[in-house]
């Protein structure tokens, strides 16, 4: 037991000397600083009869200013203003929904925060309270934003536009969210269409901030409607925007889908944070791996996961 | 599942407050405990400790059956407690709470682990017939420190309590009434009590005994002790909570110790009192054909 | 099997060849299990426990009640409550024992642990959500609870749940046999199934580098004197615990850097204090 604690003890020693301190891993009651100019963020905590901000996480330091966070090594999804996330239905309410958007505590989606099929800025009228479960019932996902954040850290969440609404044409994956590990990370872009190979056509890849993901064939919104202006656009399209049934899909952009989902979970698998320079980078070099055999494998666990993740680090 | 009333916010900071200023509601020092009262029933065996409003009531009854096949040579000894809703509507009857099992793991360590009853001297004929000596334990009124006070009735019960005796001749086991062979006591080997001592303040520097209900409300930990007046410990829990400095933890077992003692002489001088009220003169008195005038 | 004591005072070594300060191995990971927020698997010796955190999140149909063999924190409406599992396995000890959900002494320690966190995590920061730590133990060979609790701190690390600091555990024990008052006694760091079932021991849990106790379970008969020596002994061994796992949780901290998968810090820590 001595000599693995020596080994331990070895390996601290020596980067402190020669590791890069940026390196460096706060841990749970690691004292940051004692000095009173810094303020203290998330993750962090001034025990009592101190003033040392010391952390309460397990991760790497960030500064904002003059305020110190920990940034987690891996957390639960913190909701925040504005994040576009993908949620599932798990409550059907009088008034609302109940939506599991992998947070703390379930996101609330008021029928009011939805856009009303019919047309724009219609008023909520009881019949659509009582028609609430033809909009989005027990199961349904979709995509939304957080509108607001409620005094206990619960989100509520909107629809209110064309971008947002109900998930079809397309797979699920969860992965872990923002807050580090090998998840989906805030970036500029969380939903793009790329160019699918093979002839699969478009796909959209939508990476919601809280680890859920939905990779989708791209359906071309009505050339008609868009040249109409977007007060028009809305009214037609709002019928069918909580249409349950699937557009018809080829086998070709099916696999292609799958194989941008092995992507994903090979990229979490790995360690890799997912974002959109990740995934269409991973998937051209899935593309290429499909090329080497003759059935187009489209299987990316274990050793070829490994070479997936090798060739994005090796850039 | 009815649950308890929790302290309101302004009770919260009153007594607390007042409790860091080493005051407590009911004007007793921080490590003074409520007057204890323990009485005996009439019958042998039943034990009544009174400690402010808390009271607990402990039963011993003793049948002879068969031992348990994996331990032939030992008697049968348990202790079940009862926290029913006489006690408070959040308790309920089948459903332990963890009051409950806490106080049950507690006697089962303090009494039952630590030896006190030697459970061999149960042992009638090996294999076939033992006693089996039961404690009741009834919870009548909870105001806090049950634990302590639970201790105490299941140890002055157990020690008052006088079993049937019996004698075996060649396969013959006979057991005696009590008019035809004085019973006898158990065979008892130490007296374990427990002392709770309850932390409060910001970092649990502060240490009160014998907690009332409100008072065990508010508290952020707690450690029981149980100690012999041979300074040999029984048990120790300290189950979560806020974490204190190990320093105070043994001025704590310093204290448990010295507590300890004195229950001891508690229950000793108790006895003794029992015994002499019991004693009138022997079986001599009770042939006595003269009438009390 | 007793314990042959008498062969200690000759060579002071112990029956697996330690020495009375000696760890046994302890062998720890994070993040075990992919679909889990936080998990971690160790290894005290053959002592072998597995622990899963689900959480914060929204309480399960089932848990607002009060679940029979769950102990569960009441009354904390304004944080988060905890609820801890424990299953042992029926392979993990040597006499294969089916052991209800309503064996107290698992229940014990699942309360045990439970106030223990509760005492720990900044539960404050997730109202209305529950945090839901199993715990599965394989193997047994002694410092069950101390394993247990090593193995919820580091799961609870994984999981990212704010926390004052490490919660970690080990157990001590003293030579002596119990209730005999010879001074020679030695105190034990560690013990293993056999030396537990011999020798009086208590297990201590410790709040990061501090001296402060915040669990303490002595369950042995043993003389009031001998207690100090067996806690200061105790808190040693939770340090050189704490050090195992900070060193764990850091390795596993600059793989994830070197991955990617996690940002560097902005800046050194050190600079901060000028």
């Amino acid at each position: 037991m001595l000599d693995d604690e020596s080994v331990a003890q070895d390996e601290d020693d020596e980067d402190e000397e020669q590791g890069d301190a940026r390196d460096e891993i706060l841990t749970p009651g690691t004292v940051i600083t004692s000095n009173s100019q810094w303020m203290r963020g998330h993750g962090t905590y001034v025990p009592l009869n101190t003033s040392s901000i010391t952390s309460s996480l397990a991760g790497t330091l960030t500064r904002t200013n003059k305020l110190l966070s920990v940034r987690p090594l891996r957390a639960r999804y913190n909701p925040e203003i504005g994040d576009l996330v993908v949620g599932r239905i798990v409550e059907v309410q009088a008034k609302r929904w109940r939506v599991d958007v992998a947070a703390a505590q379930l996101a609330i989606l008021q029928i009011s925060a939805i856009n009303l099929p019919g047309g724009i800025l219609r008023k909520r009228t009881e019949t659509d309270e009582l028609q609430i479960r033809s909009f989005f019932a027990e199961g349904d996902l979709l995509v939304a934003e957080v509108q607001q954040l409620h005094q206990d850290g619960a989100a509520s969440l909107h629809t209110r536009s064309l971008k947002y609404g109900k998930l079809r044409n397309g797979v699920f994956v969860a992965v872990a969210g923002t807050g580090g590990g090998a998840g989906v990370v805030r970036s500029k872009r969380q939903l793009w269409t790329m160019e699918a190979a093979n002839g699969g056509g478009k796909i959209d890849v939508l990476l919601g901030v809280n680890g859920y993901i939905w990779i989708s064939k791209h359906i071309e919104s009505d050339a008609a409607a868009e040249a109409a202006g977007i007060n028009r656009m809305e009214e037609s399209v709002s019928s069918q925007i909580y249409s349950s049934q699937n557009n018809h899909i080829d086998v070709t952009t099916m696999r292609e889908i799958a194989r941008c989902r092995s992507v994903i979970l090979a990229l979490v698998e790995n360690g890799v944070k997912v974002d959109e320079d990740t995934v269409t980078r991973g998937y051209n070099e899935a593309v290429e791996f499909g090329r080497e055999s003759m059935e187009d494998d489209i299987y990316l666990g274990g050793e070829r996961g490994q070479r997936l993740a090798a060739a994005l680090a090796g850039r | 599942m009815p649950r308890e009333a929790e302290p309101s916010l302004s009770e919260r900071t009153f007594t607390l407050q007042a409790i860091s200023e080493g005051l407590r509601l009911d004007s007793r020092k921080l490590d003074q405990f409520r007057p204890l009262e323990l009485s005996f029933g009439d019958e042998y065996g039943v034990a009544d400790v009174k400690l402010g409003k808390t009271r607990v009531l402990a039963k011993v009854s003793a049948e002879v059956t068969v031992p348990f096949s994996d331990r032939p040579f030992d008697g049968i000894f348990q202790i079940t407690s009862e926290l029913g809703p006489m006690v408070a509507p959040s308790f309920e009857v089948n459903r332990p709470t963890e009051t409950e099992i806490l106080l049950a793991r507690l006697l089962e360590k303090t009494i039952r682990r630590s030896g006190a009853l030697d459970t061999e001297s149960l042992c009638l004929i090996a294999g076939q017939k033992c006693w089996s000596v039961r404690v009741d334990l009834h919870i009548l009124s909870a105001d806090g420190n049950l634990i302590d006070s639970s201790c105490l009735a299941v140890v002055a019960a157990l020690r008052h309590f006088r079993r049937p005796d019996t004698s075996i001749e060649g396969e013959t086991l006979t057991i005696y009434t009590a008019a035809e062979r004085e019973p006898v006591p158990l065979s008892w080997l130490h007296s374990p009590f427990c002392t709770t001592f309850d932390f409060f303040g910001e970092d649990g520097e502060i240490v009160l005994v014998d907690t009332t209900w409100l008072e065990e409300q508010l508290r952020v930990g707690s450690v029981t002790f149980s100690l012999n007046k041979h300074g040999e410990i029984c048990q120790i829990s300290k189950l979560g909570g806020k974490p204190v400095e190990a320093t105070l933890i043994i001025q704590c077992a310093q204290m448990a110790l010295a507590k300890s003692k004195e229950f001891t002489d508690l229950v000793d001088a108790r006895l003794a009192e029992d015994a002499k009220r019991r004693d009138k003169g022997g079986l001599m008195a009770e042939l006595s054909a003269e009438n009390e005038r | 099997m007793p314990l042959d004591t008498s062969t200690y005072s000759l060579a002071l070594l112990r029956i697996d060849g330690r020495r009375w300060n000696d760890l046994r191995r302890l062998h720890a990971q994070i993040h075990t299990q992919d679909a889990a927020d936080g998990s971690s698997y160790l290894e005290m010796g053959h002592t072998k426990v597995m622990c899963v955190v689900t959480g914060p999140a929204e309480p399960q149909a089932g848990q607002k009640k009060g679940t029979v063999g769950s102990a569960q924190a009441t009354g904390q409406k304004e944080g988060a409550s905890i609820v801890v599992n424990v299953v042992v396995a029926g392979f993990s000890s040597v006499d294969r024992k089916r052991r209800g959900r309503n064996d107290r002494r698992i229940q014990e320690m699942e309360i045990t642990i439970q106030k223990a966190l509760a005492a720990n995590l900044h539960t404050h920061l997730f109202p209305h959500s529950t945090i839901t730590v199993s715990l599965h133990v394989l193997s047994q060979d002694g410092s069950l609870l101390a394993a247990l609790i090593n193995a919820t701190t580091l799961a609870v690390i994984d999981a990212g749940i704010p926390m004052t600091d490490y919660i970690t555990a080990c157990t001590a024990g003293s030579t002596s046999s119990y209730a005999a008052g010879d001074d020679a006694a030695d105190p034990l760091l560690d013990l293993n199934t056999q030396e537990e079932q011999e020798l009086p021991y208590l297990t201590v849990g410790t709040l990061g580098d501090s001296d402060k106790v915040a669990v303490l379970v002595c369950e042995s008969r043993v003389q009031v004197s001998r207690l100090e020596g067996m806690l200061v002994v105790g808190v040693d061994g939770c340090k050189q615990v704490r050090r195992l796992l900070d060193g764990i949780v850091k390795q596993k901290g600059r793989k994830m850097i070197k991955e990617g998968a996690v940002r560097r810090s902005d800046m050194m820590a050190v600079s901060l204090d000028d």
